[in-house]
């Protein structure tokens, strides 16, 4: 029994940061219809900058945190900017092709920046964890699933209360009429995309401090973040959440009870299931955002 | 202006006869490490350890009147990129001799190669028995074996006074190797084994596993894995408040870096280790051990990769003392070479014994064997 | 005449070995044919039927496991005490075998391109391989997990009396991937020449509208899918009996991708496309390599180029040199023999 708490326990940490993860990605594949192989590659980037700012300049934990998550979005924006702006209204694949382009030449770039040793970044919480009965965390573990919740808030808030978000909406549903009622498609694309970033980034400035900083850390993300979009259905951010939960926990009690090694493998297996039996997710009846 | 691009020109010409003439008179020795991917922090340890020992063997005199020039390639923790490493340094390089592949994986991948280019290699690291019990000819290998490790243990899992023991390793031939001795020398003297967990060589989410040994109960973990994997493994651990002693085998722990970056989680684990850089009196050849500590604090590296980087000097002064004895830059004068070497090494006195079918043995050196405490944030003696 | 050219392009190719001193320059160009199978057949997916498959490297890896494992010989339990043992095959049954496997993966995967489309479709081929790629990795008793399978026989072929070769050594690999390279080449040119092929264009043209003039969309769909798959298994065995060993990488993305490139930057739905795109990418990192550019530039020189392919050659190289040669044959009518020179001469 303590075990399977233990295990739960984990897997709602775990969860926080995939549904950060899946909410991004969703955002950008519902809205801009591109997907985005760079989302991993904006994960450790996110790490990186989080490594670099505490561990070479020595920054306040949580301020490196502000700043990492910010220039996720700069470099968001970068992106959509100098590469999707000229392909838009071009077909899937074109845009898919390029975007393998800009993670290849992005994580090599990494690997060169800062070799391929793994890069371990301090925190300043107590090293001793938060012991309730038998089942302990970390308080960098509680910290993390905090911030992600919020984020997840704060996202959630944006899409449905502001101007902004209604604009994103409409785009959602119909850009060419959108556009027609005054919206301007470049600029919901641009902060689109570079929120979907910035929230990658916060995943990887989060995570980084509990494992390690690697270059190819973001492979397997992105990877996960499609599952979690699948699992949700395209730009639904509340299926997403639930989604990277749901995710989190099949993976931690699949390692747990069935085989560790299989633990990656469930999300891949989520996704051809229901893809094969329900195309468009599992919590959507239609496509819808928000 | 003019003088600094007078001076700029001179040294790229410079450079440029200097280039030339190592191209002729060097003696190449190939080097293939993991300096990407799962075990990139020890691959490159490694490697600068070996530059190191290049440049002290050329400021004296180098091998044969000739310099010594190491070709260092990435493996990139990957048996199948590690065969290929080995076919360019050999086919298109032409080295005479190898040093690798730090892995017992990477090591058995490239063996077959060994054999087909009758090229001899020098193995640094590895600990699988399979290595020099499977009648490869062409390795010789300085590191202790797991066999080694575990009888050496053995004396000291009665002091400790070990009840059930549970194995963390990775999932490969280092690890399994690894747990397959450290099993067999426990179960000799009685003791109980819980969980036998195995984890990828590039996971860091560790949780699954540690849950599942915290819940088989135990007093000890044995783990056996490179420094990256195990700083994740004792800080998942203290997380999930698992209150056993943790023992690491293999040598490729570098307790320094584990204080530094797993800090009070580093303490009370045991570390089995074949140099001991904290205790100068207690290694074998104290004057090479501390030429070796001068020249990689010379250079600032990591001090924490010192427990590693050792072994990149003694497999290249093993390599070099072997082509000087052969007379010649020849693969096969260098296998017979080895086979006669005695060198001052960091870790003790290197020399090859027989292992393996008879006809087709490999060279096995008996290496030092130590083990080692953190306590407070600072490396003990056992 | 353009049969002669042909004929002078494939023997100067057989005559490679015979001149070419470097061992390691022909195991770059043995490693270089192989992926050229593979982006061959990943060409008639994505070039003919607009299927975007993304999990190729499945194919080529699976096509290397089981030939390896027949050749090998393995003893795997299934259920705790339900043990399966094949005792060591011959290698070229090994590789009809891992040719009949991947064919059927590709009828699955044929199946499931109609059922879930787009980038859907693309998800789940990424999905399929990376899966496979975690079973290689856990499947320790049947694959060797990280330890990957060694020592993998080269193959031979004997033929009592007859015939008794074994593919060791350079030259004769080198021949081996040239033949099956040619076969592929062949068996794909005479795909898509025929009506089957005409259909798959059709049907990635406008689908409804081939459905609609009685074109079985699904058949021909499936039928690529079989052949594309089937040939990446027999790269991926000759890889396998070659490297003489396989670990779970085979199946990483980053493998699709090199064939990507290669298909892409060549010219998809163009049958010199793949070949014109995998020398250049398969010669470029030695070229790269021997001006000691890290590997990582190297990379980063792939991706860039990936995406200038994009922007600037959005349909290759092959169909740009065809559209550059028409139009100055267009414009000079009467230089046209001049200008095909130097549009060949331009060719890499």
């Amino acid at each position: 029994m303590d075990q399977f708490l233990q295990h739960c326990l984990n897997a709602l940490v775990l969860g926080g940061t995939y549904a950060l993860l899946g909410i991004g990605l969703t955002l950008i594949f519902g809205i801009m219809r591109v997907v985005n192989f760079t989302h991993g590659e904006l994960y450790s980037f996110g790490a990186y900058m989080m490594f670099m700012f505490v561990m070479l300049l020595h920054l306040d934990f949580f301020l490196s945190l502000v700043l990492a998550m910010l220039l996720g979005i700069a470099l968001g924006a970068a992106i959509e900017f100098l590469l999707l702006r000229k392909l838009r209204g071009a077909d899937i694949d074109t845009t898919m092709l390029v975007m393998i382009g800009a993670w290849i030449a992005m994580q090599n770039f990494e690997q060169l920046v800062w070799s391929g040793v793994a890069k371990s970044i301090k925190t300043p919480f107590p090293s001793s964890p938060l012991v309730i009965g038998a089942l302990s965390v970390s308080w960098n573990r509680i910290f993390v699933l905090v911030v992600a919740l919020g984020l997840i808030l704060c996202t959630y808030a944006l899409v449905n209360r502001t101007r902004l978000g209604r604009a994103m909406r409409a785009t959602f549903q119909d850009s060419d009429t959108a556009a027609l009622m005054g919206v301007d498609i470049g600029t919901i694309y641009m902060s689109t995309f570079a929120l979907g970033s910035g929230l990658a980034a916060a995943a990887g400035a989060l995570l980084g401090p509990i494992f390690v900083v690697t270059p190819t850390m973001g492979d397997l993300a992105s990877l996960k973040a499609f599952a979690i979009v699948i699992l949700g259905g395209l730009g639904n951010i509340v299926g997403a959440t639930i989604g990277g939960f749901i995710l989190a926990f099949i993976e931690e009690l699949g390692a747990g009870y069935i085989s560790s090694g299989y633990r990656d493998a469930m999300g891949f297996l989520l996704i051809i299931v229901i893809l094969l039996a329900r195309p468009t997710g599992l919590f959507s009846r239609k496509e819808r955002i928000g | 202006m003019q003088s600094s691009l007078k001076t700029l020109i001179a040294a790229a010409g410079l450079a440029l006869v200097a280039s030339a003439a190592s191209a002729q008179d060097s003696v190449k020795v190939g080097v293939s490490e993991p300096l990407t991917g799962a075990f990139a922090a020890s691959g490159n340890y490694v490697a600068q350890g070996a530059q190191l020992a290049a440049e002290a063997i050329n400021k004296s005199g180098g091998v044969l009147g000739k310099k010594i020039e190491l070709i260092i390639e990435d493996n990139k923790s990957n048996p199948t990129e590690a065969v290929d490493t080995a076919e360019r340094l050999i086919v298109k390089d032409k080295v005479p001799v190898l040093m690798g592949a730090w892995s017992s994986t990477l090591t058995l991948a490239v063996m077959p190669k060994l054999e087909e280019y009758k090229v001899p290699m020098l193995v640094e690291t590895s600990s699988s028995g399979k290595i020099t019990t499977s009648g490869n000819p062409y390795i010789f290998r300085i590191s202790p074996t797991s066999e080694m490790e575990a009888t050496a243990f053995a004396p000291i899992a009665k002091t400790l006074g070990i009840k059930k023991a549970n194995f963390l390793v990775t999932n490969n031939d280092f690890g399994k190797g690894s747990m397959q001795e450290f099993t067999k020398m426990l179960k000799g003297q009685g003791i109980d084994i819980g969980a036998q967990e195995t984890m990828e060589p590039a996971a860091t989410d560790l949780s699954a596993q540690l849950a599942k040994i915290k819940a088989s109960g135990g007093d000890t973990l044995f783990v056996t894995t490179d420094v990256a994997q195990l700083t994740l493994i004792l800080k998942q651990a203290k997380d999930q408040q698992i209150a056993m002693r943790v023992i690491t085998t293999g040598g490729s722990v570098a307790p320094d870096q584990l204080i530094e970056q797993a800090g009070d989680a580093a303490n009370g684990s045991y570390h089995l280790v074949f140099f001991t850089p904290w205790f100068p009196d207690a290694v074998k050849n104290p004057d090479v051990a501390q030429k070796f500590t001068a020249a990689w604090k010379e250079k600032n590296y990591n001090t924490g990769g010192l427990t590693e980087g050792f072994r990149g000097w003694d497999g290249i002064y093993t390599i070099a003392a072997a082509i000087n004895d052969a007379g010649k830059p020849d693969a096969e004068a260098i296998r017979e070479a080895f086979w006669k070497v005695k060198v001052k090494g960091v870790n003790g006195d290197i020399a090859f014994i027989k292992q393996g079918p008879a006809g087709k043995e490999s060279g096995q050196n008996v290496p030092s064997v130590y083990l080692v405490k953190i306590e407070g944030g600072k490396v003990v003696k056992q | 005449m353009k049969r002669l050219g042909t004929l002078a392009g494939l023997l100067f190719l057989f005559s490679i070995p015979l001149w070419l001193g470097n061992f390691y320059l022909l195991h770059v160009l043995i490693i270089t044919g192989i992926f050229i199978i593979a982006a061959m057949s990943l060409n008639l997916l994505l070039g003919y039927t607009g299927q975007l498959s993304l999990g190729h490297a499945a194919f080529f890896g699976i096509g290397a496991y089981v030939s390896s494992l027949a050749s090998l010989g393995f003893a795997v339990h299934l259920l705790p005490d339900w043990l399966v043992t094949l005792d060591p095959q011959p290698v070229w049954l090994g590789m009809a075998c891992a040719i009949v496997i991947t064919g059927l993966c590709g009828f699955a995967i044929g199946k499931v391109a109609f059922k879930v489309r787009g980038a859907y479709f693309v998800i789940v081929t990424i999905s399929f391989a990376e899966v496979v790629r975690l079973v290689a990795l856990n499947w320790d008793e049947l694959t060797q997990g990280p330890m990957a399978l060694n020592n993998i026989p080269p193959l031979s072929v004997v033929i009592p009396g007859l015939v008794d070769i074994t593919f060791v050594g350079k030259p004769a690999n080198y021949y081996l991937v040239l033949v099956f390279a040619i076969l592929t080449y062949a068996i794909i040119a005479r795909l898509v020449r025929s009506r089957a092929g005409r259909a798959m264009i059709a049907l990635k043209e406008n689908e409804a509208l081939a459905a609609s003039v009685g074109i079985d969309v699904t058949k021909y769909l499936v039928l690529a899918a079989v052949v594309s798959a089937a040939a990446a298994g027999a790269a991926g065995a000759l890889y396998a009996h070659y490297v003489r060993i396989v670990d779970p990488n085979v199946f990483l993305f980053i493998y699709t991708v090199t064939m990507v490139i290669m298909v892409v930057a060549g010219g998809k739905g163009t049958l010199a496309g793949p070949v014109v795109g995998g020398v250049i990418f398969g010669l470029l990192p030695e070229g790269l390599r021997s001006l000691a550019i890290a590997p990582e530039v190297q990379w980063i020189v792939y991706g860039v180029l990936m995406i200038l392919v994009v922007y600037l050659l959005p349909q290759g190289i092959v169909p740009a040199l065809r559209a550059y040669r028409q139009r100055s044959r267009s414009l000079e009518p009467q230089d046209a023999p001049g200008a095909n020179a130097s549009a060949r001469q331009a060719m890499p």
